[in-house]
Formats: structure tokens, C-alpha cells, sequence
């Protein structure tokens, strides 16, 4: 690696910086921070669904959980408004961290879809209590934060650069995951755990780190939202449909691969919110989407890059056995970037 | 004390409905290796075509059980053939959770297009008739309700345990790639087999109808209970899945009356939880999830 | 060396990178208005539920926008202009609403906004709306979290806030001879906001005035078995009951008790009870008698172009009067209010709005509303009971049309 891989990185996150700029409409830089909120949390969901295997349906249980921690540091007199928020994102994701630690202990006792019921019945448990602790949560009523006092002319802009800076910390930290022995780690997890346990693999360790890592950055991506809405209510805080987007656009781009994730939010989250105000009042949204849905699953079931990498690899086979001119260099170099997983499907 | 006993009475009849709807859930896992977050939303197709079936044509709900349940038998085997055997055998097993979860979504759009979003139930007229039995509600259709779905689990047992269709699941069920051997043609029981648990859903379907007021949304309530139930029961058990429905719908009637009806949801997660922390693979789940 | 899987990656980037500056350029082609503002149609922008939770009530909203469109329209529209709605669906999410909002306003650039269905999605739609100037006349958002942000350019259009929904029972309750008046009283509430406050507002008036609670029970949405519930508020034998109900627990509440075989004397519920096709036929039309409720508009009112309003309902949708749904009414009178300003100042623009509707008093279908600074109505609700299988108001004495009925007679009576 690769100066290729760092000026890809590289020149999508000074477009993403540049971009508000060059005079952006308000409802543009709307849309955006919508998809990177989805950007992020699919990229932070991949590390525990993507690489260590574990389809974990509770993610939305800790994005209310960050959305919540940051209303009630307002009602606590802890924050002004402002940016001061934005500076309490780490405190709020390492609360979700230490959240996160025990529940993984207890539900990655179990594996593959036993895991995922167990995660979503959590998530449902949050959302229980975010209605039920009224005295703290306002219940039903939901709950009011603090109207960002930010200039109209560039309200979203604050929201948008900390989205760009969570992307990015979510990109590193699959990058590393890609590059590193936890990553391989959580590789040997996916394919066999038990056998990885017998090779004197810290399981346990590293698939906690994953999941509390995990729903750390989830619940910053929360947090800004609750901010960015201004008012927050059970239903929607902790809501499936939330995790099952997030699931959706990593298995749209590719799961255990680095830009897999942020294609699918960019495609999904868009579409969505797009098609949602275009096609406004159609009773065909909902069949139409579960449609788009089944065709992802049923065409594409290892996303689009992979499957794509692997059109163009049997492609450059099939040019070798006619000519054999390729230079072996260039297939080890075109797997660089997933030295631990190849294809990113199932092994 | 009485309004234990009250409470008691209560859980033990709703969770015999829920029994039925879980046992098609565990049945659909246990041949297929596929949670299917479907059911819910079949349950509650079944329950419009029960009430569809009681407005046109005047049909009791308890009499259209047969009708509907042929009509689901047909909806879950294409559904079957339709989006899960396409997928490839080593994929299913995740994918399978989001496309029954597509199915579901598909299912809610088409019943909130054909009966719109509000709230349907269906009014036979001796839905308010009731007993009182010590000093003890007792409402009638609910027991008729309980009643119904201990015969239908009764046939559904009859099935899996007195025939070859029955015999074939059975080794499907405990060891796929011998059964195949024996000459079982696995696609066919799988596609079978998910409409027989299509059909459970559309019986359960009926009753639940009858007892409460339901729309096209109400399927996600019900998921997250069967979930709770077929995981707590050991997934792929059906004997499982009727025990913990039975204590899921208790516990938590128990604990709606005597504590808040705002706390009973809370109930069986909180079971869900402690039991997983001693036994993950569920109360009569096997570790290599065999037995039926 | 640039591998093809590497060629493969970069071109993914670029199209993102081409898909984002795509996006810059077609938003920076604002179509620059100020043509003759005469002629143009006045676009109004409205966010609806037409999918998901909020659905029917949404659509009921949709009903009452364009009717009074299809009306004003028919007069010559406001000003010389005809009125065009944009309506769009939000999907009953939070995220989704504040999306449309900015949409409707800076990518449409329409003229105003009316508001979406539910205080949930009014909340952060109508600071959307606050950012860039625009009024927000809203017809069904009033829980306290929509005056919590104290936006002046918010009108919520029904006669009161909702916690203030259920006031007009207890002024009616405790306007009786005290010999008359309960002396217990039980409460049963939905965990809804725009079901438990009110009741809770009524037990803080009853608790003041000396009525015991010998009951309360919060329970929530998904509340099936209402059995537990009756059989408490019947081992309680409470005067009076006061349910904070939506709709479907409303029925199952009523159910309950009749199975139960307990009737109290005085009955409360806050919505459902109001509703007029769906109630009876929910409950059986015999169990109703005696019940009371809270309602705006009703069949047969005189309140500002109510004749109109019901029989161009009856025209476009069909039914009769008593299946208007108020949620329509109420949406209809938003357009109503935005008619009178025009009227009043010969000026169509949100400034305007937002200035002229804070004094006076607006004439609508609902009745002659008022606002205070940040937009709560200052009048109040009537109570209306069910009477010979019908709902009629019957408190206070100037809009009522018969006597309020109690005891309540025991079920079936």
C-alpha cells in the first residue's frame, strides 16, 4: 500500500471537504449529511457484521443510545450549545463503548443468526426503556434539545464537516482493520472461530473490541443526529429500520471491504430520501423498495465490488490462458487491499 | 393473589395462539436453516384473509381456517421458490434474515394497499360474551381461541410424526446432507416445509384476528415476540417453542397485572437474556440444533 | 503499475467524486423567480404521512388541504392567484420531514408550508421552516414540545393545545352541584403524546378540587389485553373515568368493560370516543350513550363556512356530514386563516403571515381562533357526548345542542 489506495482516500475526502464551498444549496448539504450519518454507521457496522461475521441487528439500539446521552447532557446543564456538543462526541462514544462491552459478552455467546435475534430483542429492550424511564427520556413525549444557534445561510455545515471527520475515522479504522493482526484476527474469527480459539487467538478480545468500537462511532453518528434534529422520541431514536438500512447498504456495496459500505450508503441513502420526496404519496414506495431489496439480495448477494472484482479477475484470466502476458506482479498488487479476506464473501 | 391468577389464566390462553404462530417459525429454521422474519407479516395476512373471507362472505373466522390456510400453504411455497432457493447454500443463512425481512416489507406494502393502513378488526358478535368462573374472566373466545390452536399443533404433530412427508422433514431437520442421501429430495421439503409454516401463521392468523384489532404495520409487534420465543425455546424445536410461548405470554400477562402493562414487553427480554447467558443455544435447543 | 482491480477502484471513486460535483451543479441552477407574481399560481408546500404509522390520519390532512384548495380555487383563487399544492410523503419519519421541508422550500422554491401530521414531526419541521422565514401555519401538532422551541412563526390551527384538550371536561364536571360531582375517579392512559397529558391535565383539576384518585395506569402502544386493566379500574369503583386514549385502545378499553359488566357514572375518553363512524360500529352503537369526548368541529356547526366546507366535503369524498373525520376540518381551516389574511391585508407572503396572524381573532370552521406569541390557541375545545347514537355537543351552553346526559346509563341502556 500503496500510494494508490492514499490518493483515492485521499481525493474523495477533499472533494467531501471542498464540496459545501462551491455554494451548495441547503437541501444538497441536507442530503449529504443524511448519507454520511449512513456512510459512517455502515462502515462502523461492517467491522462486526463485515469482518468478524457477526450480523448484529441491535446496532440502532446504540444510536439512540448516543442520540439520548446527548440530550441528557443538555437537560444536565453539562453542555452549552454551540460546538461545545460536538466536543463531547468521544465522551458520548465511549459511554456506548462501556455499554457495548457486557452486551457483547453476553450475545456473542451465541453465533450468525442466533446473535442477530439476540442483538435486535436488545435493541427492542432500548427502546422500551427510552419509552418506560420517563423522568429521564420524556417517554413517549420525546425530548427536546437546544435549537443549534448556527447562521442560517450555513446551518448544515457544522453537522456536515463532523459527519466528513467521523467517515474518516470509520475508513481508518477498516483500513487498519484490513492491515492489522486484530484485523486478521477478526478474519480467523469469520472463518472458523473455534479453530482461530485453538491457535491461541484472543477470540473473546478481539471480537469485543470490534463490537465496542463498533457501536462507539454508532452512537456519535446518534448523537450529531439528535443534535441536527433538535428533538428525539423513542420510536424513531431506536428504530430497526435504521440497523436494517445499515445492513442493507453493506451488503449493496460489499461486505469486509473498505469503500463497500460508503457505495451502498451513497446509493441507498440517496435513492431513498429522493425517491421517498419524489415519488411523495405513491402506496408503491414500500413494494418498490422491498423489491430493490430482494433484487440486491438475489443478484448481487456479495455486493457490487466484489462481485465486479471478480467479473474483471476471470475477465484477465481468461486473457492469460489466451495470451499469458500479465505479469504475476499485477494480480498479487490488485489484492492488496484485502490481503486478510480474499473476495470478502464467505470463505 | 387474584389478579395473578387472572393474570395467569390470561397468559396461559394468548400464549397457546402464539404457540402456533412460533411453531410454523421454528419449523421454517429447522428444515431450512432460515429466521424467518416473515412470519409476523404472514400472521397478519392470514388474519385479513379471515377478515376479508367474514365481511364478504359472512365465513366465521374459525370456520375460514381451512380456506386460509391452503391459500398461505400456496404463499409460503412461493415464497420459497420464489426468493430463498435462489440463494446460494453457503450464503443463506445471512442473507436469508434480510430477504424474509424484504418478504415482510413486501407483504405489509401489499396488505396496506389492498385493505389501506387503518385498523381492522373483525366483530363476530360474541366477541364480548364471557364467563365467570370463582370470581375469574373468563372471555370465551379466547378459550375457543386456545382450544383451536392446541388442535392445530396437535395435527401439525400428527404430521411430522405419522407420515412420509412427516418422516422426511424429520431427517431434513437433523441431518440435511444424509437425508439427501436417503433419497429425500431436500428442495421439495424445504419448499414444503415453508408453506406448512406459512399455513401455521395463517391458522394463528384467524384467531388473532379475532382477538385483537390489527393493521399492516402490526407485524413488527409480533416479530420481535415470535423471535424472543423460537430463540428462547431452542431454535428448530417446535415442543421448545410451544413451552416458551407459554412462558413468554405468561410472565409477561403476570407481570402487566400485577406490576404496569409498561414493564410486560420488558418481561421476556429480560428471560431471553438471562436464559441465553446460561444456555445459548435456548431452553431445548441441541448445541448442533437437531431435534424437532 | 496501475492494476485493473486498482483501475476498477479509482473509477468508483471518480464516480462518486463526479456523482457529488453533478450534484453542486444541478443544485446551483436556482431558478431565479420575481416574474409577474400576479399571475403565478401561489404554490403552497405541505409534508404528509401517507405511508407508515401516521397513514390514515396523514391522508385525512391531505383531504382537508385540497379541498379547501379546490374551493378557494373555484372563488379565483387568493389574490388573483391559484392555489397548487405540493405535497409530498414523509414516510412518518423524523429525518425524512426535515428533508422535505428543505426541499419544498429551497429546491421548489414553493411560496408557504403548511405543516405534516403529528407534534412528533412538527417539532423539527417547523425549525426548518423558522430557519428560512417561512410561516407555518400547522393543523395537527400541538403537543408541549411544539411551543417548547417558542417559534413565532408557528399557528397551530384548533381551538387549544392539546394538553389543554380535555379542560373543557373538567369546567363542565366540576361546574355541577357538588352533590353531584364524583368523588373517585380512575385514569387510564395511553403512553402517547396526545393521550395521557390530557388526561393527566384533568387529574391535576380533579386532585385540586377534592376528587380522590383511587386509580392511574400509564400503559403502552402496544398494549393488547386491556382485560388486567378493566378488571382493576372495576375492583376500584371509581365515579368517574378518564381515559387518555388514541383509537384502537379506546375500543378495547370500552370492550373490557362491558365485558367486565362495569359502568361508571361519568366517562372520559379524549379521542376515539370522538370519532363518529368508527366508535360505534368498534363498540356497538348501544354501548356508546353517556360517553364524552372533546371535538372542534361537528355536523350541523355554524362556525365560519362550516355549511360550505361539509357539503363540498360530502361533493369530492362522498359519506355524510357525521363521517367527516375533524382532522379534515381542521386542515381546512389552515387554508381558511391563510384566506382571511389575504383578505384582511391584500398581502400573500410569509412575513406578512407571521405578523398579522399574532393579534385578532380568525373566523374558521373551528370556530374564531387566536394566538398567542408562540402560536398556542387560546380558545378551547367542546365536549361532546353520545347521545341516541349520535355525537352532540353539549358543554359549554353557547355551541351546546343538548343537555349533557348523566349518570351514564350501565351498557346497553
Amino acid at each position: 500500500m500503496t500510494r494508490w489506495g492514499l490518493g483515492r482516500g485521499g481525493g474523495f475526502f477533499l472533494v467531501l471537504v471542498a464540496l459545501p464551498l462551491f455554494g451548495l444549496q441547503h437541501w444538497v448539504v441536507n442530503l449529504l449529511v443524511f448519507v454520511l450519518m449512513y456512510a459512517t454507521m455502515s462502515s462502523a457496522w461492517n467491522l462486526v457484521g463485515g469482518f468478524a461475521g457477526y450480523p448484529s441487528l441491535g446496532h440502532a439500539a446504540f444510536f439512540g443510545i448516543g442520540a439520548y446521552t446527548m440530550a441528557l447532557m443538555f437537560h444536565g446543564d453539562v453542555l452549552g450549545s454551540g460546538y461545545e456538543p460536538f466536543i463531547m462526541l468521544p465522551v458520548i462514544a465511549l459511554v456506548a463503548a462501556a455499554i457495548g462491552v457486557p452486551i457483547a459478552l453476553v450475545s456473542m455467546r451465541t453465533r450468525a443468526d442466533v446473535f442477530a435475534i439476540v442483538t435486535i430483542t436488545f435493541l427492542f429492550m432500548v427502546q422500551t426503556l427510552a419509552f418506560n424511564l420517563r423522568s429521564l427520556t420524556g417517554g413517549s413525549q420525546g425530548i427536546s434539545l437546544p435549537i443549534p444557534p448556527f447562521d442560517a445561510a450555513t446551518f448544515e455545515r457544522p453537522f456536515y464537516y463532523v459527519l466528513v471527520l467521523l467517515l474518516a475515522v470509520a475508513m481508518l479504522l477498516t483500513f487498519g482493520a484490513l492491515h492489522s493482526k486484530v484485523g486478521l484476527a477478526l478474519v480467523a474469527v469469520r472463518a472458523d472461530e473455534d479453530k482461530a480459539r485453538g491457535v491461541g487467538v484472543r477470540v473473546t478480545g478481539v471480537k469485543v473490541l470490534a463490537f465496542s468500537v463498533s457501536v462507539g462511532l454508532t452512537a456519535m453518528v446518534g448523537a450529531v443526529w439528535s443534535y441536527y434534529e433538535s428533538f428525539i422520541y423513542p420510536q424513531f431514536a431506536v428504530d430497526p429500520l435504521i440497523t436494517i438500512a445499515v445492513v442493507l447498504m453493506t451488503f449493496l456495496g460489499g461486505r469486509a471491504t473498505l469503500w463497500g459500505p460508503v457505495l451502498g450508503a451513497f446509493i441507498l441513502e440517496a435513492g431513498q430520501q429522493t425517491l421517498a420526496y419524489r415519488l411523495g404519496g405513491s402506496q408503491f414506495y414500500l413494494i418498490a423498495y422491498a423489491l430493490v431489496f430482494l433484487v440486491i439480495m438475489l443478484v448481487l448477494p456479495r455486493g457490487i465490488l466484489p462481485t465486479l472484482e471478480d467479473r474483471l479477475r476471470m475477465r484477465r484470466r481468461a486473457r492469460e490462458v489466451d495470451g499469458a502476458q500479465t505479469p504475476a506482479v499485477e494480480l498479487l498488487a490488485s489484492d492488496e487491499d484485502k490481503v486478510a479476506l480474499p473476495h470478502g464473501g464467505r470463505p | 393473589m387474584h389478579a395473578l391468577v387472572q393474570g395467569v389464566i390470561l397468559g396461559v390462553l394468548t400464549g397457546g395462539v402464539y404457540a402456533l404462530m412460533a411453531s410454523g417459525q421454528t419449523l421454517i429454521f429447522g428444515i431450512m436453516k432460515v429466521v424467518n422474519l416473515a412470519q409476523g407479516a404472514m400472521v397478519i395476512l392470514g388474519a385479513y384473509l379471515a377478515y376479508q373471507l367474514f365481511v364478504s362472505f359472512g365465513i366465521d373466522p374459525f370456520l375460514a381456517i381451512p380456506i386460509t390456510t391452503l391459500i398461505m400453504f400456496a404463499v409460503g411455497v412461493a415464497v420459497q421458490l420464489l426468493f430463498l432457493r435462489p440463494l446460494r447454500r453457503e450464503d443463506r443463512s445471512e442473507l436469508s434474515l434480510l430477504v424474509t425481512f424484504a418478504v415482510a416489507l413486501l407483504l405489509e406494502g401489499f396488505m396496506s394497499i389492498t385493505w389501506n393502513t387503518s385498523y381492522r378488526s373483525i366483530n363476530t358478535g360474541y366477541e364480548n360474551a364471557s364467563w365467570t368462573v370463582f370470581g375469574y374472566q373468563i372471555t370465551q373466545v379466547r378459550l375457543w381461541a386456545f382450544l383451536l390452536s392446541l388442535a392445530a399443533l396437535g395435527l401439525l404433530f400428527l404430521l411430522l410424526n405419522r407420515t412420509r412427508f412427516g418422516r422426511a422433514v424429520r431427517a431434513t431437520v437433523q441431518n440435511p446432507d444424509s437425508a439427501r442421501l436417503l433419497g429425500v429430495e431436500s428442495d421439495r421439503v424445504a419448499a414444503l416445509g415453508f408453506g406448512l409454516g406459512a399455513a401455521t401463521a395463517a391458522a394463528a392468523g384467524s384467531v388473532y384476528g379475532l382477538l385483537y384489532p390489527f393493521n399492516s404495520g402490526s407485524h413488527y409487534d409480533l416479530i420481535s415476540r415470535l423471535l424472543s420465543i423460537v430463540v428462547l425455546g431452542g431454535l428448530g424445536s417446535v415442543g421448545g417453542a410451544v413451552v416458551a410461548a407459554v412462558i413468554v405470554s405468561t410472565s409477561s400477562a403476570i407481570v402487566a397485572s400485577t406490576v404496569s402493562p409498561s414493564w410486560s414487553e420488558m418481561t421476556f427480554f429480560v428471560i431471553l437474556m438471562l436464559v441465553l447467558l446460561v444456555r445459548p443455544q435456548g431452553l431445548f435447543g441441541t448445541v448442533g440444533r437437531g431435534a424437532l | 503499475m496501475v492494476s485493473q482491480s486498482n483501475r476498477l477502484r479509482l473509477g468508483v471513486t471518480a464516480a462518486f467524486v463526479v456523482g457529488l460535483i453533478s450534484l453542486a451543479a444541478c443544485s446551483g441552477t436556482s431558478n431565479g423567480s420575481g416574474s409577474s407574481a400576479k399571475s403565478k399560481p401561489l404554490v403552497i408546500g405541505a409534508s404528509i404521512s401517507l405511508t407508515g404509522d401516521f397513514a390514515d390520519p396523514g391522508k385525512a390532512v391531505k383531504a382537508g388541504y385540497l379541498l379547501w384548495a379546490k374551493q378557494v380555487n373555484a372563488k379565483g383563487g387568493i389574490l388573483g392567484r391559484q392555489v397548487k399544492f405540493k405535497i409530498v410523503d414523509d414516510t412518518s419519519s423524523p429525518s425524512q420531514v426535515v428533508t422535505n421541508y428543505q426541499n419544498l422550500i429551497n429546491q421548489d422554491h414553493v411560496d408557504l408550508v403548511f405543516g405534516p401530521f403529528s407534534s412528533l414531526l412538527t417539532v423539527p419541521a417547523s425549525q426548518v421552516a423558522k430557519r428560512f422565514g417561512y410561516s407555518f401555519i400547522e393543523p395537527a401538532g400541538g403537543g408541549p414540545a411544539v411551543f417548547d422551541a417558542k417559534l413565532d412563526n408557528l399557528f397551530f390551527i384548533q381551538p387549544a393545545p392539546v394538553i389543554k384538550q380535555g379542560e373543557v371536561f373538567a369546567d363542565w364536571i366540576l361546574s355541577l352541584p357538588a352533590a353531584a360531582r364524583p368523588k373517585t375517579a380512575a385514569y387510564a392512559e395511553l403512553d402517547d403524546p396526545f393521550a395521557a397529558p390530557i388526561a393527566e391535565a384533568i387529574r391535576a383539576r380533579f386532585e385540586a378540587a377534592g376528587i380522590k384518585t383511587v386509580y392511574k395506569q400509564v400503559y403502552p402502544a402496544e398494549t393488547q389485553d386491556f382485560s388486567p386493566i378493566a378488571a382493576k379500574i372495576a375492583a376500584a369503583k371509581p365515579d368517574v373515568l378518564v381515559s387518555g386514549t388514541q383509537s384502537e385502545d379506546a375500543y378495547a378499553q370500552v370492550k373490557s368493560l362491558v365485558q367486565l359488566k362495569f359502568s361508571p357514572k361519568f366517562m372520559y375518553m379524549s379521542n376515539g370516543a370522538n370519532s363518529p363512524v368508527e366508535f360505534p360500529s368498534k363498540v356497538g352503537a348501544s354501548n356508546t350513550t353517556g360517553i364524552t369526548s372533546s371535538g372542534d368541529w361537528f355536523p350541523g356547526s355554524t362556525a365560519f363556512g362550516s355549511a360550505a366546507f361539509s357539503a363540498a366535503y360530502i361533493k369530492a369524498y362522498g359519506g355524510t356530514a357525521d363521517t367527516i373525520d375533524n382532522t379534515s376540518a381542521e386542515s381546512y381551516a389552515a387554508g381558511q386563516v391563510l384566506e382571511e389574511v389575504a383578505k384582511k391585508t391584500g398581502k400573500i407572503d410569509n412575513a406578512t403571515i407571521i405578523k398579522t396572524l399574532h393579534s385578532g381573532t380568525w373566523p374558521t370552521v373551528l370556530g374564531n381562533l387566536s394566538w398567542n406569541a408562540i402560536g398556542e390557541p387560546k380558545g378551547t375545545f367542546h365536549l361532546v357526548q353520545w347521545q341516541g347514537g349520535k355525537l352532540v355537543p353539549v358543554y359549554p351552553a353557547d355551541v351546546a345542542k343538548a343537555k349533557p346526559l348523566y349518570p351514564k346509563p350501565s351498557w346497553g341502556g
